[in-house]
């Protein structure tokens, strides 16, 4: 799960989120489900940020893949948070309650 | 002394509990940190985590929970203090 900064637009997310999948699928991973969660509120400021994208993705990784994507993720700007997750091997794709999306301006 | 679920005055033993944990009910396996709605059933309008004796959950489940919550709130899906 990842943040991304709230100043960008959708194609400048995209973009973003594009990056990482790249940065799995060259080093032996495979990227599943990507789930765009849309801007939210965040529960507290980080940056003097009140909201952000919010991204989930599910992937498998090869060798390198973690070491790359956690460096790759820590030097970009415009990721506020990140989170990798080991899920565990009986993890179900359950629906989640559909995220509220902040409805902010600017 | 309000003792909630306690049966009889028979002070000696553990009162039974009644009720099982919630995910043992409802089959969950894996206590998800994305799911911050049903993890703000645990933690008190202060934001912090609820004791197990108030969530009713089993030492496992108890466990797994507080982590998830402490995952939600790194990534800002739960807060960490509620006011002030």
């Amino acid at each position: 799960m990842l943040i991304v900064i709230p100043e960008l637009d959708e194609e400048q997310v995209e973009n973003t989120v594009g990056r990482f999948r790249t940065v799995i699928e060259r080093t032996g991973g495979e990227v599943g489900e990507v789930n765009n969660w849309g801007r939210r509120k965040l529960a507290y400021e980080i940056d003097k940020r009140a909201d952000g994208f919010y991204y989930v993705m599910q992937f498998t990784a090869g060798e390198r893949t973690l070491p790359e994507l956690k460096r790759i993720l820590r030097v970009s700007d415009d990721v506020l948070r990140n989170m990798v997750v080991k899920l565990p091997p009986t993890y179900a794709n359950r629906p989640l309650p559909e995220p509220e999306t902040a409805e902010v301006s600017g | 002394m309000g003792g909630r679920r306690r049966s009889g005055p028979s002070r000696r033993e553990r009162p039974v509990k009644s009720k099982p944990c919630v995910f043992h009910k409802e089959n969950i396996a894996y206590v998800d940190y994305k799911d911050y709605n049903m993890l703000r059933k645990f933690v008190s309008d202060r934001g912090k985590i609820r004791a197990r004796r108030v969530t009713g959950l089993c030492p496992q489940h108890q466990r797994e929970a507080a982590v998830a919550i402490k995952r939600a709130r790194e990534m800002a899906l739960l807060p960490y203090v509620v006011g002030r």
